[in-house]
């Protein structure tokens, strides 16, 4: 699958004219709601922008650009699009033709919403006390045990996870996609997140949960499929971290040109610019870094080493972007609401609360680095 | 292990036991809701600690520099927001005790024994970064002056009770005509303006303040007309170690929560992998150096020695250190971390880098001292030259 340059800039115009219709507006109020906005998710449905990797002539590369676009105005709703987008690519990738016939379409067209339950407490997946462990018998899997920290949890109508199944010492994770109404699935109360309020954080708990044909791929190749996922759902999040970071750069700069200290704009400032300059190096570079992975994903290679350096990179240079676009701002980057005098908007304090929410480890010895240290 | 008096140890458990009983359980809640912390000030009524760098013969503490920065520490680690509160205290009280009179001291210090605070008030619209674009001046009038402009981000500017308010009395003159003076809460045209809404320290009080035509007395003219930008340099330098006393303290917390949630995700392994291991040695590799930059600037202080670069230094590693430190426990501990009190860390420290002099203008001063050439060549040179 690969994007045709002219698809390419028909998906990137849609994805602008909806950051600006739709999101602008509503970016500041959201973050301060939290209130998930389900109206958006119809909307980037009718835009056709919900499911691109799955899209003949789109795919990772039209995804993550849409992503970043997005991110520019409002990563919240950026971050659901990706939870969503990972799940349709699974279902797409790995489903059953009868799962595909269940869920493909309504994921694609925003009748049901995707996400993508990876976490669990404890060092490992299967090795907390409330890992999800599940049990094959018959063409059956059944599940008990607890998600954490799923994003689009309780709004979503459709699950994919991985359960750790087989006997003690020879489990392997299994792959499974759940309606989010199957008997036995609960969603523990919201987690009050730093940022990217409106999409929703919560457990996902199952309790003898019995999925009839629920298995995603085979039981043997769970572990290259949690892989992929994460690899692909770190893309997504790297063009948030991206989109973030350039939209804070150009406010920055130009508030930076209109602040006059010592007689003169701040951007006259050698040590202005550098500042500026080194945001917009490490986000134009980082994005490099995505689209290189997204073109070898689109054009059917492995892309996980690819996806895992941008994550190394970002985690170190990804927080850095909003530390420092902040510093230039000074006391006015520090503003949750802009002040009755100011004229404008001030959306850096948020913009620092969303990026540390795109930079994550997914568990504390899950190093990106490790990842690309074994591919030599 | 720091080097310490058993008198400093028991003013440092005590610290540690106040932060324990009152500033951590109420940090969350006053953070989520961005009020003032007022039940802060009744509860340190007792211990004085408001006036910790007051003169005893004033009825103070008199802790040393040292002794304040090991408090200032344990408030930081409990709460920025709350420990700020008493660092810009002790910042407004700086100004009086370099340039006041017997009077000014005594007129400015009593509040603080009394469970009141001060505010210090320097930057304006047209004023941060560069100190002398400020609009608000003092016209001489027969018996005083006469204050008109507008100060903002005023720390404790809402709820103190004794100001120090720099104007200029002489405008044409630049920094060369700025004056500071002590202003009391209620002086007639002297009004609280918008609270700010702010990413970190958030129930820290943050305010513009309004100044119609406030008359003062003669007597609260701090030193001599044209002390001002000399005042306020001098108690920036002596204020800024405070904020690197905070910010180590708040680095501290975020390697405990770190390490905490480390310690309680892998139970079964004495320890995690090299990578995190190394990633936990670095912070706190920084964290103790960020506090000996500290001890060091506060014992060149106590030595009577200058401490201008120093105070610079200071503040900036320090609060550079504890960004740093708390973004990586943030992004070690993943979405733990993004659901955890590391979160308001990381927002705290952020206010922390940039307010008392960014710390763009703090690698100023430090630059300054770094380029500044010998003012005759060393004898070696001079005979190299011939």
């Amino acid at each position: 699958m690969s994007t045709s340059t002219e698809t390419l800039r028909r998906i990137q115009a849609s994805a602008i004219a909806f950051a600006d219709e739709f999101l602008e507006p509503i970016a500041a109020d959201l973050d301060r709601t939290g209130n998930f906005p389900r109206a958006l998710v119809a909307e980037l449905a009718r835009q056709q922008l919900l499911a691109l990797p799955t899209v003949k002539d789109a795919g990772f590369t039209a995804h993550v650009e849409t992503v970043q676009t997005l991110s520019k105005a409002c990563p919240a709703v950026a971050s659901i699009l990706n939870n969503h987008a990972t799940v349709a690519y699974a279902v797409f990738k790995w489903g059953s033709d009868a799962q595909k016939q269940a869920h493909a379409d309504g994921l694609a067209q925003g009748e049901k919403l995707g996400a993508i339950a990876l976490h669990e407490d404890g060092p490992a997946l299967g090795h907390g006390p409330d890992a999800l462990i599940g049990v094959l018998a018959g063409g059956k899997l059944t599940l008990n045990g607890k998600k954490t920290f799923v994003r689009n949890a309780g709004v979503a109508d459709v699950y994919v996870g991985f359960a750790s199944v087989g006997a003690k010492g020879s489990t392997s994770l299994a792959g499974f996609i759940a309606a989010a109404s199957t008997a036995g699935i609960s969603v523990g109360p919201a987690y009050m997140t730093m940022g990217l309020r409106g999409c929703p954080v919560a457990d996902v708990i199952f309790k003898d949960v019995v999925l009839e044909a629920g298995l995603l791929g085979t039981a043997a190749e769970g572990a290259d499929m949690l892989e992929e996922l994460l690899s692909a759902h770190a893309l997504g999040e790297a063009a948030q971290t991206t989109g973030i970071g350039k939209a804070a750069a150009i406010h920055a700069s130009a508030a930076a040109r209109t602040r006059i200290q010592f007689g003169h704009p701040i951007a006259d400032l050698q040590a202005i610019q550098q500042l500026l300059a080194e945001i917009t190096t490490d986000a134009h570079l980082a994005w490099l870094g995505v689209l290189h992975a997204a073109q070898l994903a689109d054009d059917g290679f492995p892309f996980g080493i690819e996806a895992g350096m941008v994550k190394s990179f970002l985690g170190r240079f990804g927080q850095k972007l909003l530390i420092d676009a902040i510093q230039v701002e000074g006391g006015m980057g520090i503003c949750e609401t802009a002040p009755p005098h100011f004229k404008g908007t001030l959306p850096l304090a948020r913009m620092f609360r969303d990026i540390a929410g795109t930079t994550l480890l997914d568990a504390p010895d899950d190093f990106p680095e490790a990842l690309v240290a074994a591919s030599f | 292990m720091n080097l310490i008096t058993p008198e400093q140890a028991a003013i440092q458990q005590a610290a540690k036991d106040f932060t324990a009983k009152h500033i951590i359980p109420n940090a969350a809640e006053y953070d989520k809701s961005g009020e003032f912390h007022a039940f802060l000030l009744e509860e340190a009524k007792a211990s004085k600690i408001f006036g910790m760098a007051i003169p005893k013969s004033l009825g103070g503490l008199e802790y040393s520099p040292l002794t304040q920065a090991l408090v200032l520490e344990e408030w930081g680690y409990g709460c920025c927001g709350m420990a700020t509160t008493l660092a810009a205290n002790v910042l407004s009280m700086e100004s009086v005790m370099i340039a006041g009179t017997d009077a000014q001291k005594q007129q400015f210090y009593t509040p603080m024994l009394n469970g009141k605070i001060g505010a210090f008030c320097l930057t304006e619209p047209t004023a941060g970064s560069d100190v002398g674009g400020g609009r608000t001046t003092a016209v001489k009038t027969a018996d005083g002056y006469t204050i008109h402009g507008s100060k903002c981000w005023i720390t404790n500017g809402g709820i103190a009770d004794v100001f120090t308010v720099f104007a200029k009395t002489d405008p044409a003159a630049g920094m060369k005509g700025i004056s500071a003076f002590i202003l009391e809460r209620g002086m007639a045209g002297f009004t609280v303006g918008d609270e700010e809404n702010k990413l970190g320290l958030r129930s820290s009080n943050t305010v513009f303040l309004n100044l119609k035509d406030v008359k003062v007395p003669a007597s609260a003219l701090l030193g001599k007309e044209g002390d001002g930008m000399k005042i306020a340099m001098q108690t920036l330098d002596l204020a800024r170690p405070a904020i690197a006393a905070l910010a180590v303290g708040l680095a501290e917390r975020a390697l405990a929560l770190c390490v905490a949630h480390i310690n309680e995700r892998f139970p079964a392994k004495p320890f995690p992998g090299q990578a995190l291991q190394f990633k936990l040695a670095d912070m706190r590799i920084q964290i103790d150096a960020a506090r000996q930059v500290l001890h060091h600037m506060m014992a060149l202080r106590e030595a009577g020695k200058p401490f201008s670069q120093e105070s610079a230094m200071s503040k900036t590693y320090a609060t550079d250190v504890a960004m740093n430190v708390a973004a990586t426990a943030m992004r070690l501990m993943g979405s733990a971390g993004y659901v955890s009190e590391v979160g308001k860390l990381m927002r705290d420290v952020k206010v922390m880098q940039i307010y008392e002099g960014t710390n763009q203008i703090q690698r100023l001063v430090v630059a300054r001292a770094v380029l500044a050439r010998p003012k005759a060549p060393a004898p070696a040179e001079k005979a190299m030259a011939k």
